[in-house]
């Protein structure tokens, strides 16, 4: 009987172990190192003067709107493209497995060898994106202008994560019974007004839930800001989550590289507070 | 009564597809093609960097600078040929499948483990624990990457297969308890029952009954786990520093830095290369992966 009770703690015990090492360990530590000042490889404990110096800086704040801006466009834009196809294929195609794995296959690539291909089609005078969209956008080199930059890189990321949104999204539709938009035919609703009516309404739940899903995604982006413009030009990609990995990695300044990663703690944090919220509530509709 | 409900709606969208029929506009019956064509061109612009980035690989040095699309010259391996014969590279390579591999299987084994307990077991903390460990899955590796290398530099495990095992494999952790959680849970409890009747264990169960019928959840767990691993580069770009432990991701990061303007088409012919284990991968298990990432990310 003893056994039996200390049994499922046993089972569990190294996936607890592990992630406290691991994960939960290491976000405390950020909140201790967050407060210190690192001086030739020694701690020097400060209090809160790395936040004092962070909030007073023009650089996090320039960070800060850079992801702000590019985080709405990249959910906006994403969520759109990912609605469209989710509702194409609930309705069923031909040959919808095939357009589902093609369409899958960005998000299966690296983050740098993705960076590899789109800095190839981007290559100032050469590569063919560069040639054709050039003349759109008066003739600016993509890779060599601020917001071109960020543009490179929000369809590299729009690229890589349509299809997993839609693949959220389309989870979401197919809850839905057929008989519900039926029904709404027979009381006299336009198609439209079926969506609206019906098919919204019930979708919205899973639509918050892929909403911020791709919000976190979008404020822990570094991977693709490293590798495609690794900030540039000057400092006009430098994204929070790039600022804080230059500041602790590049710099070696642990303490305030560790306040940036608190302050995106925060965010991410609140935001899986939301995520598990609206999971609740999509719970009671199931 | 919603059986009856169907057959009445059905009913009347005929008629009223046959009022409306003539020479107004039916949707239904045109839009196939055009949804076609419409999915068609997308595909072919989401395959399209692979592709340019595919044929630049298959030109001499420097060829991929004559802007046309199509080699107008045959086609050239050089580049698969260098990049195979080349150490760096091929260890590179190496490093990538120890640390995949290592993280994967550590990842299965504890998820597998722990999913058991979650799904059938009941114990104080049950609830707490389960919402404690997904909610790690919400809180990516970012912000616990500097003082992942600060700790990892003061153990002196910095630089080693056995760092990158451990964080991802534990990175994996959440994840997969999620997919072996809901797994077991459709596996019927009796199997269990009859195995205790004949006087197994509960550990003897769990490993001779439970676990050869949930080999599919463990394959897509694993499988998931590897090409995750297989394409981080962050994680490994932070916590390793010397060239022969650098995975093929970061030896792709660095060739892409050192780049002097002029050996482009080796440097696409690398990307390609990497890029083959975690599509060839998804493609034989496109299933499994579609499935278990709809269920860790809607259900978790």
């Amino acid at each position: 009987m003893r056994q039996k009770k200390i049994y499922p703690y046993l089972l569990i015990a190294p996936a607890l172990l592990f992630i406290s090492a691991v994960t939960l360990y290491p976000t405390l530590f950020s909140v201790y190192l967050s407060m210190n000042r690192s001086r030739r490889g020694t701690l020097e404990f400060v209090g809160l003067r790395n936040f004092e110096i962070l909030f007073g800086s023009s650089n996090f704040w320039d960070s800060f709107r850079l992801t702000a801006i590019y985080g709405i466009l990249f959910v906006t834009l994403v969520m759109i493209f990912a609605f469209i196809l989710a509702l194409i294929f609930n309705r069923g195609v031909r040959f919808g497995g095939l357009y589902m794995s093609i369409i899958f296959i960005p998000w299966m690539l690296s983050e740098i060898v993705s960076s590899v291909m789109f800095r190839w089609m981007f290559l100032p005078e050469i590569g063919i994106a560069q040639r054709l969209l050039g003349p759109l956008f008066n003739d600016i080199t993509f890779l060599g202008h601020p917001s071109g930059a960020l543009g490179v890189v929000l369809g590299a990321t729009i690229w890589r994560s349509v299809a997993f949104a839609m693949l959220l999204i389309l989870a979401g539709l197919q809850t839905i019974p057929g008989e519900m938009s039926e029904a709404a035919a027979i009381d006299g609703a336009t198609r439209w007004q079926a969506f609206w009516k019906v098919t919204w309404p019930l979708v919205l739940p899973t639509t918050q839930v892929t909403i911020i899903f791709l919000t976190i995604q979008a404020i822990n982006a570094a991977g693709m800001f490293l590798s495609i413009t690794n900030g540039g030009p000057g400092r006009a990609t430098e994204v929070l989550s790039l600022y804080m990995y230059r500041e602790a990695i590049v710099f070696f300044n642990f303490g305030f590289g560790a306040a940036l990663a608190v302050m995106l703690f925060l965010i991410n944090a609140s935001l899986a507070v939301v995520y598990i919220r609206s999971l609740r509530s999509q719970v009671s509709y199931g | 009564m919603s059986a009856i409900n169907t057959k009445i709606a059905k009913a009347r969208m005929e008629a009223s597809a046959r009022q409306s029929g003539g020479g107004g506009f039916n949707w239904r019956k045109l839009s196939p093609i055009g949804l076609h064509i419409f999915l068609i061109v997308l595909c072919l612009v989401v395959l399209f960097p692979i592709v340019y980035t595919f044929l630049a690989s298959l030109r001499p040095q420097g060829f991929g600078l004559t802007r046309d699309l199509l080699p107008t010259d045959g086609f050239y391996f050089g580049h698969y040929e260098r990049l195979l014969s080349t150490p760096r590279f091929l260890r590179n390579i190496f490093n990538s499948a120890v640390n995949s591999l290592g993280g994967a299987v550590f990842t299965t084994v504890i998820a597998a483990s722990a999913g058991y307990a979650f799904a059938r077991l009941k114990f104080v903390g049950r609830n707490f624990l389960l919402t404690f460990i997904l909610g790690m899955m919400l809180l990516p590796g970012l912000t616990n990457l500097i003082p992942l290398f600060k700790l990892a530099s003061d153990l002196e495990i910095l630089d080693t297969y056995l760092v990158m095992i451990l964080v991802y494999g534990t990175f994996g952790i959440p994840f997969g308890i999620w997919i072996m959680k809901g797994f077991y849970e459709t596996i019927p409890r009796e199997m269990e029952e009859a195995a205790a009747v004949d006087g197994a264990t509960p550990v003897q169960a769990l490993l001779y009954v439970v676990v050869p019928m949930s080999l599919p959840g463990l394959v897509s767990v694993f499988m998931i786990n590897f090409v995750y691993n297989w394409n981080d580069f962050l994680t490994a770009l932070i916590l390793l520093s010397s060239t022969a432990m650098k995975t093929a991701t970061v030896g792709l990061f660095d060739f892409q830095n050192q780049l002097t303007g002029n050996n482009n088409e080796l440097l696409n012919a690398a990307a390609i290369l990497i890029m083959i284990p975690g599509i060839f991968i998804f493609m034989f298990a496109r299933k499994a992966f579609l499935q278990g990432m709809v269920e860790g990310a809607v259900k978790g």
